[in-house]
């Protein structure tokens, strides 16, 4: 590895560098930089919800639908620029417009099969 | 533990199967435009315009049944869109059975945004009574 303070060469073990001293233990790793098209590897993976989200938008409602899209690209935007915690944030917001597309989804088709229940049954009365 | 994991992952399994296959199977057999077993899209009912979904089931339909025109006809968008859903499904059922996905495509965050856009402009445009745009009208291909 090397010195993050002079950039001397040290072995990957060393405690403290050879050349100025620092500490090499402590040493915060970088954030590895995501480039556009990235094959992530196993265990870096984020869901950011977009399949759910376009699937909402087509099958559920386009009004919620498109907020989870945004939050989704905007997980992978912030993942692409190394901010981990504000990818987490916004794939949590991509989730929720989903789980809320799906539920306008559900409540429309149930208050649609009441309707078509109170149809009927309007319509058994006046005969 | 191990067993409950076990249970858990045939529940999941089930479920997936379930939803996976239910829909297939009612798209195929019930006709979405003439059956009524499928609800009307409370936008087009309520407002009587084209939402970027509209036409889908129609056009699942007719994949279904293997009339690739007429499917195309109903919603071009979904069709266009069908390959890379179905991936990612098939990519998140396998995340929550086998613990990784399939291999993971980072999409830019401006190529995502611009679908947004894409799909507001595809519903204006559906709905512009104006050639040839009303040609995205759900069906309104198969009448050329």
């Amino acid at each position: 590895m090397f010195c993050p303070q002079c950039g001397a060469s040290n072995a990957d073990n060393a405690a403290v560098c050879v050349q100025c001293g620092r500490n090499l233990q402590a040493v915060i790793p970088v954030p590895p930089i995501q480039t556009p098209g990235v094959v992530l590897p196993p265990g870096a993976s984020m869901q950011n919800y977009l399949v759910f989200a376009i699937l909402a938008t087509v099958f559920c409602c386009p009004a919620t639908g498109i907020p989870a899209i945004i939050y989704a690209a905007q997980a992978n935007g912030k993942l692409q620029a190394g901010d981990l915690a504000g990818a987490k944030a916004a794939s949590d917001n991509a989730k929720l417009w989903c789980w809320i597309s799906f539920g306008v989804g559900i409540v429309g088709t149930v208050l649609y099969i009441l309707l078509i229940m109170l149809g009927l049954l309007s319509g058994l009365h006046s005969s | 533990m191990r067993i409950r994991v076990q249970l858990r992952k045939r529940r999941v399994l089930a479920a997936m199967l379930l939803l996976g296959t239910a829909p297939i199977i009612l798209l195929r057999v019930f006709d979405p435009a003439t059956s009524g077993i499928f609800p009307p899209c409370p936008i087009r009912y309520l407002t009587g315009l084209y939402c970027p979904g509209c036409g889908s089931l129609r056009a699942m339909h007719a994949l279904l049944h293997g009339e690739l025109a007429r499917a195309w006809a109903m919603n071009p968008l979904m069709i266009v869109m069908l390959p890379f859903v179905t991936y990612g499904l098939v990519s998140a059922a396998l995340l929550e059975l086998r613990g990784n996905g399939l291999p993971e495509i980072m999409l830019p965050a401006k190529w995502i945004r611009a679908f947004c856009v894409v799909v507001v402009l595809y519903a204006v445009a559906r709905n512009l009574p104006l050639y040839p745009f009303d040609l995205l009208a759900p069906g309104a291909m198969l009448h050329l």
